[in-house]
């Protein structure tokens, strides 16, 4: 027997079969299925939520002002919402049902500890709901698919680490098997690397109960958010879901899986490939250049690991494709499998740089996404759950009809909103890169890209429409299901001899030298036959009694990657040249990106003019990495519904254009669709606020009051510093015949103007003339972070603004 | 032999679920890695070696940034590779008002940086309407060039000098001048005082662009 070498302090092996038992004595125990059904029952929920939310926030894309103006319900404060909803509330309930249902059958064991899973389950509603109360109210960290502020951040780890993670790995250390099937493998990796990614991506420096700013700035906040950010969203959309099909598609097919070696070779490379492929999403950006090679590199090394799991499906799919034609869960399996094949592929294609230039800021990475998530996520969990109901309710389903009939109105629903946003992207692409005989912008206004793929941007809504009445179908076959379950649920006990079903297998997988090979009496080296034993792969059957060995070389996976592709990101200082002429923002600029955050701004609008020359010719110079210096957090964006903001401060508008274009952008642009703000415009700023925030800035090392004595530096006023630059702009915004107060704002006092002198400060930095050395030292502090232009309008501001007050 | 390959490919679970009895498929089948699966990852890992070194080993042109330089260079080429450099001066606002070729040129500047307060048409929003015989600004056609240069109304009207190139400033005030007399879909009212109509095309180009539509129309309103 193989205990013998086996000690109870070894973690890795299962507590049961450590010989210390009575091996007459036979072990009884029952699944937890009660938290498979309150996870289903949250899925389904949050998936309504999540796409009833995207059809919201795909109506106002084309009818802008369908809400009104209520700030609450702006795109750019629900978008983040519907992602968040559909990515942590639906997709991970979801593979939290997954994980409850299959982990304990893998391990022929209960969940180590009820009130964890009970406190896991509440706990992560209680995230989805709190998303659903800060994030439409403006609260948020201002980068894509990490919105949530720092204490909901925090309940995340908790949730994830505390609850979920600490009961799933107690109930593998009391399985009573010996290996770990592949799924356990997937959500190993899940759970480990999925917390190293939410926790990196999410340090930041607290400032009050519910906001925060990142500690790092521009290409370093940057590099956080595409190397840990991001892949902590497609890590949790791809690892736990492959783990689900290898546990449910055989299930449901009655068939193993089609290639175990497939399954580990695929499994390791996507496992350690996986963290480096970050990069790939910022082709052309200030990102180092290196980075972004490193980032293609390994994105297209990820092909076939991803295709590992597609060959895997299909193939054992094929071996009863009579069944699939008659089976709808199959069915679903089916297309959740073909979609995972097409977007898998497609994201090798999109880390290409020439190709992601296409699809960065247009739709069709919104089309690629929706792929995922609707197509891979959406059709696999709702297969999952048609297979869970008899088997949770312990009755027939509903309606077997109404399966059906979900299942082609989720596929047709699927079709029609990828389909548009597929060809919409393409367009929008193709217009904003054409370019005419004579080298000229072929479409040199934004808003015709706009207007051409507004058609489609109605086709998808009647898609997505179609794709929610699939989810409402379910919902009723599910509660009517759930209607005719037995008074009682009946809780089967298994009983199992804790020794004999691992014996065996145990024997024959001793030391690698005991394996016979075939090549055992063929005259060849030594070395071939180890290897020949090698390719036997006994010893990764060894391996997967070792869970702490798939964690730890998971963790060493994402350090090693993070080591040589993140940190000689920070270290290395030629990776980000500094610009003498790139200073910090002054105070109001300061308030007025913070609202530029709140507002989702970044939902629409890049900050990042890419060094391609149709982009250049659009915007302006190419932004470089020393610009972003003082941007906590960076706003580069990913997509462009408006044009781009780079270099707004530029070659734009007049401050009066930018007043009346927060208050109705229609009235300048006719076919814009960006909301109105005119409550920007009738809401006060709170300067004493904005010191706070100064005082923040320079604790994260921005040198405002730099060059001047300490006792000085600590006597400027901030707050009166933003009055004066408030005061100049409003003086713009009226002496060019704009209004001098909106009901009871003062403009000079409103947040629109904070705003502004954002806008119109964005990009200028870099062609600012340079300082003298004179001119630095004998300068006020306050010179120093007020900008120049407005000196001269600062003589006309304050007649004007007194003749306005007394009329 | 056999017995032992059949242990290899049945994983630890034998079931799992001693109730639902559908023992074998929690196994795997011992299918070989298709050809062709392994032989594309190992392409895409053997492409990585010399793309890092093509692109990084530091020769001109074939950084990002490289190339892009490159692209820049043709484009501008492409454009004002037969005009050269342009002095900023009223002769060549009037000479390049005859050239229509050379005013779609302007009307793309145009398109990108004055319809935001102009109007899509001239037609005039925050700034002044252009299709009018009245002018704020402006008396004679150079002036054009002088508010473009310089801005106007205290800083309204940005100055465009070191923002568009010399190049680009004469072919958009080139532009601006064959707009007026143009039908606008909004016009604002006129403001400013009413002023004499452009000069006509200096003698030597009038043959090569008597046929264009744009001079006609231009002739058309001045008359």
């Amino acid at each position: 027997m193989v205990s013998g070498t086996i000690t109870d302090t070894d973690f890795d092996e299962p507590l049961d079969s450590s010989g210390i038992g009575n091996v007459d004595e036979v072990e009884s125990f029952s699944y937890d299925d009660g938290i498979v059904r309150a996870f289903a029952v949250a899925t389904l929920f949050w998936g309504l939520v999540a796409t009833l939310l995207g059809l919201a926030v795909a109506h106002l894309l084309v009818i802008p002002k369908m809400f009104g103006e209520d700030p609450v319900l702006s795109f750019g404060r629900l978008r983040p919402l519907h992602t968040n909803a559909a990515i942590f509330a639906f997709v991970g309930n979801a593979l939290f049902a997954a994980v409850y249902y299959s982990t304990q059958r893998l391990c022929k064991s209960r969940m180590w500890s009820g009130l964890l899973s009970q406190l896991h389950f509440w706990g992560w509603q209680f995230i989805v709901i709190a998303a659903a109360v800060t994030l439409p109210f403006g609260v948020t960290q201002g980068k894509a698919l990490a919105e949530l502020e720092w204490p909901i951040d925090l309940w995340i780890a908790l949730v994830w680490i505390g609850f979920f993670g600490l009961n799933f790995f107690m109930t593998l250390r009391r399985r009573r098997t010996q290996r770990l099937h592949v799924s356990l493998w997937f959500y190993i990796v899940t759970i480990v690397t999925v917390a190293v990614l939410h926790i990196v991506s999410n340090v930041v420096l607290p400032i009050d109960q519910v906001t925060s700013y990142p500690l790092f700035a521009g290409v370093h906040d940057a590099v956080i958010q595409w190397c840990y950010g991001y892949n902590a969203v497609s890590f949790l959309l791809l690892m736990p879901f492959l783990g689900l099909m290898y546990y449910f598609l055989p299930k449901a097919v009655g068939q193993p899986i089609h290639s175990y070696r497939l399954a580990i070779l695929h499994f390791w490379s996507l496992a350690l490939l996986f963290a480096w492929a970050g990069p790939h999403r910022i082709h052309y950006t200030a990102m180092p250049e290196w980075v972004s090679s490193l980032g293609m590199l390994t994105g297209l090394m990820l092909w076939m690991p991803s295709w590992g799991g597609l060959v895997n499906g299909l193939m054992t799919l094929r071996s009863r494709w009579d069944k699939v034609s008659s089976d709808s869960v199959l069915k679903f399996f089916l297309v959740a499998v073909v979609f995972y094949g097409i977007t898998t592929f497609e994201s090798a294609l999109l880390s290409i740089k020439s190709i992601s230039s296409l699809s960065h800021y247009s739709d069709w990475t919104i089309a690629h996404v929706h792929a995922g998530a609707m197509g891979w996520n959406g059709m696999l969990a709702f297969g999952m759950i048609y297979w869970l109901m008899p088997r949770i309710f312990q009755t027939n389903v509903w309606s077997e009809k109404a399966i059906k009939f979900h299942f082609w109105i989720a596929t047709i629903g699927l079709l029609l909103s990828v389909v548009p946003l597929y060809i919409a992207g393409f367009q929008e692409a193709w217009m904003w890169g054409a370019l005419d005989e004579l080298g000229n912008l072929k479409y040199p206004d934004f808003v015709d890209s706009i207007n051409a793929v507004k058609m489609m941007w109605w086709l998808r809504i009647v898609g997505g429409l179609i794709y929610v009445v699939g989810i409402i179908t379910m919902t009723v076959n599910f509660v009517m299901t759930w209607l005719s379950r037995p008074s009682q649920y009946e809780v089967p006990v298994h009983r199992i001899d804790p020794v004999s079903s691992d014996a065996s297998s145990g024997s024959s997988l001793g030391l690698l030298g005991e394996i016979a090979t075939r090549l055992d009496n063929a005259p060849v080296l030594d070395a071939a036959r180890s290897m020949e034993r090698g390719m036997q792969l006994a010893w990764h059957q060894r391996w997967e009694r070792l869970p702490s060995r798939f964690a730890n070389l998971m963790l060493l996976a994402i350090i090693v990657a993070s080591v040589i592709q993140v940190v000689p990101v920070f270290l290395v200082r030629s990776n980000v040249p500094k610009i003498a002429t790139v200073k910090p923002y002054t105070p109001l600029e300061l308030a007025g990106r913070e609202i530029y955050v709140a507002e989702g701004c970044y939902n629409c609008h890049s900050q990042m003019v890419r060094s391609l020359v149709a982009e250049t010719k659009r915007y302006g110079d190419y932004s470089q990495p020393g610009e972003f210096i003082y941007d906590y957090p960076f706003q580069w964006g990913n997509r462009r519904i408006g044009p781009d903001l780079a270099r707004e401060g530029v070659n734009r508008q007049t401050s009066l254009w930018h007043w009346n274009h927060l208050e109705d952008p229609t009235k300048l642009v006719e076919d814009s669709v960006m909301p109105s703000y005119a409550h920007l415009l009738d809401t006060a700023i709170d300067y004493e606020k904005i010191v706070e925030r100064v005082k923040v800035m320079e604790r994260l090392g921005v040198p405002y009051g730099q060059g001047e004595s300490e006792s000085d530096a600590e006597d400027v006023d901030y707050a009166q510093l933003a009055r004066d630059q408030a005061e100049r702009v409003a003086a713009e915004v009226v002496s060019a015949g704009g209004t001098i107060r909106r009901g009871d704002v003062m403009t000079l006092d409103s947040q629109a103007v904070a705003l502004i002198a954002y806008l119109q400060r964005l990009g200028t930095d870099l062609t600012a003339p340079p300082e003298t050395k004179e001119e630095t030292k004998n300068e006020d502090v306050r010179k120093q972070v007020t900008f120049e232009a407005g000196a001269e309008i600062h003589a006309v501001a304050k007649p004007v603004l007194a003749s306005a007050a007394r009329q | 032999m056999n017995d032992s390959k059949d242990e290899r490919f049945t994983p630890s679970v034998q079931s799992d679920n001693a109730a639902d009895g559908q023992e074998n498929t929690l196994q795997f089948e011992e299918n070989p890695i298709p050809r062709w699966w392994k032989w594309c990852f190992i392409a895409t890992i053997a492409f990585a070696p010399p793309y890092l070194f093509w692109h990084h080993c530091g020769v001109e042109g074939r950084s990002m940034v490289g190339r892009y330089e490159v692209a820049l260079a043709a484009n501008l080429q492409l454009q004002f590779g037969e005009m050269g450099e342009l002095t900023a001066d009223r002769e060549n606002v009037v000479k390049y008002l005859y050239e229509p070729s050379w005013l779609k040129v302007g009307k793309a500047v145009f398109k990108a940086n004055c319809v935001s307060c102009h109007g899509k048409d001239g037609g005039g929003l925050v700034g002044p309407n252009l299709c009018d015989d009245s002018y704020k600004n402006v008396k004679d056609i150079g002036d054009i060039l002088k508010v473009l240069q310089k801005g106007a109304n205290a800083g309204a009207m940005p100055a465009w000098e070191g923002r568009l190139s010399v190049n680009e400033i004469v072919l958009v005030s080139s532009y601006v001048a064959s707009m007026r007399g143009s039908q606008p879909a909004i016009a604002k009212p006129a403001q400013g005082r009413e002023i004499d109509p452009w000069p006509a095309a200096p003698i030597a180009d009038e043959a090569e662009s008597e046929q264009s539509e744009d001079q006609e129309m231009i002739e058309g309103s001045s008359s």
